[in-house]
């Protein structure tokens, strides 16, 4: 037990010294800054512009053979696009067109009938939605002046035009639209962090064995002590550096709620219930220990750095597909498909998908129990044997070793 | 403090790497245990320092199962090898603390010997910095900072120059009469013979001979002289084919038997001018081809 807290204390001060390590976390942490800031510095500018260009909005042409239909699309118009100055005009297409080349309009509508029209853009942007908004004022149009035809009145013909419908939704389960982003957000980092910190744990191990740092080691502390205290020392390390960045970001966004107003997807982020974050944490925690546990005894079988690659390839691969399936569960909407209830109680795929379903859908407590107790249980197991695999597997020189090997080592040892 | 070893036996799958290993090594003296390579050195090494167990067979200190918490052992393996990218102090310390010093006793006989073997100003840069020669001093750190019971060096003085080699000797000269077990293991036969009262020779798992290794050299036949001396040319003509010359150009007389030892050391030095006469002992070397090369040939 001394021994552990020793090599978790030396492993641990690895990664604060570690120079990568403390970069990207500063990274991470400015780039949440940034992002947090954006409003309030976006706001700085844009209070800087209106003033100057309120006075110079870009020009729309409105062309139409009769001068009734010109002026009545040209005031629906004016209230519809309010950035831009719409002007009737009733010079030729070719000046138009002209115009629009050289800069003087942006854009021309020209009428070849009460519902068609021909639309003239310098440059059609990706975002330029003025047809379509143009489509729903003159259909309106169209739509008002027939009501009036028919003998309703321009009052009665605007109500019906402008019919409101009240509604409330009251949802009984989880509001999956509120959830998605944080659950997003949560398998995400914990793609992330186990992809990264796995692989660190294994370049670890594998770097102590080819410096024969090992030998050494080996003699001087329990290869269970050295397992654990590795792997909870990268678990730490992840953690800390997570709440480096999960904290500033929530400490930024404090700074500048003002300036977010009322972003649903921010807000959902940061208002995650209590016992969500409780379940998070132990499926982090859990989770993580798990997938480290296995790269650590893998690292311990490579006898090269460059063998790393190829070894924690299954390992990863395993990850992957567990990640894809919530993923594709998620944003199928169905997050109690048979697969996603298969696999959360796989312990290598429950952190995941028992966390998601936890938090978009509503799932018996003693499901979640037997779950968490599958996982706990296994990750203990998996731990106990990783210290089996690295006791052998360290001393094992040469060519990468064969699975079959190990498994007859570690079952004799 | 007596260590020994009591039948061991271990195989890693298929093959037996020890096949009832025996030996002892007593405190204040030096044990040599030696062997070709693959003999199972390394493995006895491990069993003794309980990296894996043994599949049969004991290690006993003073008689009893060896208590791994009270005994402290100091290991420098063969392989040599520590952090190349820590800093020296911090790495040596943490090594000490593993076996079980406070930090603080730890700093201060680290200390010690980094100014012993004169590496201070090394303390607090990184590993991969120093020479080879260096860092296996540094190695040898980790070995002796936290006052082990038994010493275990693997080829201590592979890689040395002769002045750190010297040093080295002093150093393990004075575990020796600290009273400590130190074990060696190497294939420099040159320094076993100076340092080692007794010695085990390992051959294919199986110890080919043990004892100490004074008694061994006289347990071999006394039926050979040397003879070291300015007029060999005569000495030859008398002796005929008994006389032979040894590698370092002495010259070796084979006598008829043991018996005719005196008779023959009167005889050279009343009629010729000799420097010096004695029976000749095989060097551990010769011991050593003779123990673990012929054996090796049986296979």
């Amino acid at each position: 037990m001394k021994q552990f807290g020793k090599i978790l204390k030396f492993e641990l001060k690895y990664y604060f010294k570690n120079k990568i390590f403390v970069g990207v976390t500063i990274f991470l942490v400015l780039a949440i800054a940034a992002v947090m800031f954006f409003p309030r510095i976006t706001a700085l500018f844009e209070t800087d512009d209106t003033s100057d260009t309120s006075t110079e909005l870009s020009v729309m042409l409105v062309k139409a053979d009769e001068p009734a239909q010109a002026d009545m699309v040209k005031q629906a118009f004016a209230t519809a696009f309010t950035d831009y100055d719409v002007q009737i005009t009733d010079e030729s297409n070719d000046t138009i067109k002209d115009k629009i080349t050289s800069g003087d309009a942006e854009c021309a509508f020209v009428m070849t009938d009460a519902t068609a029209y021909t639309y003239y853009v310098n440059n059609l942007s990706m975002y330029d939605m003025n047809t379509e908004i143009a489509n729903e004022v003159l259909q309106q149009i169209y739509q008002m002046n027939a009501m009036i035809g028919g003998g309703m009145t321009a009052e009665q013909a605007t109500n019906v035009m402008n019919i409101q419908i009240t509604s409330e939704v009251e949802s009984l389960g989880k509001n999956q639209m509120e959830n998605y982003f944080y659950t997003y957000i949560m398998i995400m980092a914990l793609y992330m962090v186990i992809l990264l910190y796995g692989q660190m744990v294994a370049t670890n191990v594998a770097t102590e064995k080819s410096s024969r740092a090992m030998e050494v080691l080996i003699t001087s502390a329990k290869p269970t002590s050295m397992m654990f205290g590795k792997v909870l020392a990268s678990c730490l390390a992840g953690f800390i550096q997570l709440v480096a960045v999960f904290g500033s970001a929530l400490i930024f966004y404090n700074l500048n709620k003002s300036y977010w107003g009322d972003n649903m997807i921010i807000d959902s982020i940061f208002n995650i219930p209590p016992e969500l974050l409780v379940y998070m944490l132990v499926f982090f925690i859990l989770g993580f220990l798990i997938y480290a546990f296995m790269f650590g005894a893998v690292g311990s079988t490579a006898s090269k750095l460059e063998d790393i690659n190829t070894s924690v390839m299954p390992i990863t691969m395993l990850f992957i597909i567990a990640f894809f399936v919530v993923m594709f569960s998620m944003s199928s909407g169905d997050v109690d498909n048979t697969i996603m209830v298969v696999c959360s109680y796989i312990p290598f795929t429950s952190p995941m998908s028992m966390f998601t379903r936890i938090a978009m859908s509503t799932v018996p407590w003693y499901e979640i129990a037997i779950s968490i107790a599958i996982l706990v249980g296994s990750t203990v197991g998996i731990g106990v044997l990783s210290a089996k695999i690295y006791r052998v597997g360290v001393l094992m020189y040469g060519t990468t070793p064969k699975i079959s090997n190990i498994i007859k080592a570690v079952w004799k040892a | 403090m007596i260590l020994e070893l009591k039948n061991i036996d271990k195989s890693f799958g298929e093959k037996e790497v020890l096949k009832g290993v025996s030996f002892t090594a007593e405190g204040g003296k030096a044990f040599g245990l030696l062997g070709r390579n693959g003999a199972g050195k390394t493995t006895s090494i491990r069993i003794l320092m309980n990296v894996f167990p043994a599949n049969s067979g004991e290690v006993l200190v003073d008689g009893k199962p060896i208590d791994y918490d009270k005994i402290g052992i100091g290991y420098l393996p063969e392989e040599r090898g520590l952090y190349p990218k820590k800093i020296i102090i911090d790495q040596l310390t943490y090594f000490a603390e593993l076996k079980g010093m406070s930090r603080k006793d730890a700093v201060k006989s680290i200390d010690y010997w980094l100014e012993r073997l004169g590496m201070t100003e090394y303390r607090n840069k990184r590993l991969d910095t120093l020479s080879k020669g260096n860092q296996q001093k540094i190695q040898l750190i980790t070995a002796l900072a936290h006052d082990p019971d038994i010493v275990i060096l693997d080829e201590p003085f592979s890689g040395l120059d002769p002045v750190n080699a010297m040093l080295l000797k002093d150093v393990v000269k004075e575990q020796i009469a600290k009273g400590k077990i130190v074990l060696f293991s190497s294939h420099q036969m040159s320094y076993i013979e100076e340092f080692c009262d007794s010695i085990a020779i390992l051959n294919n798992g199986v110890v080919a001979l043990h004892g100490d290794l004074h008694d061994i050299k006289r347990d071999y036949p006394r039926d050979r002289l040397v003879v070291r001396t300015e007029n060999s040319d005569a000495i030859k003509a008398d002796f005929g084919s008994a006389c032979s010359i040894t590698e370092s150009g002495d010259l070796l007389i084979q006598l008829s038997s043991a018996d005719e030892k005196k008779a023959v050391m009167t005889r050279l030095v009343e009629n010729y001018d000799v420097d010096e006469v004695r029976v000749f002992e095989p060097s551990l070397n010769d011991i050593f081809v003779e123990y673990a090369g012929d054996a090796a040939k049986e296979d």
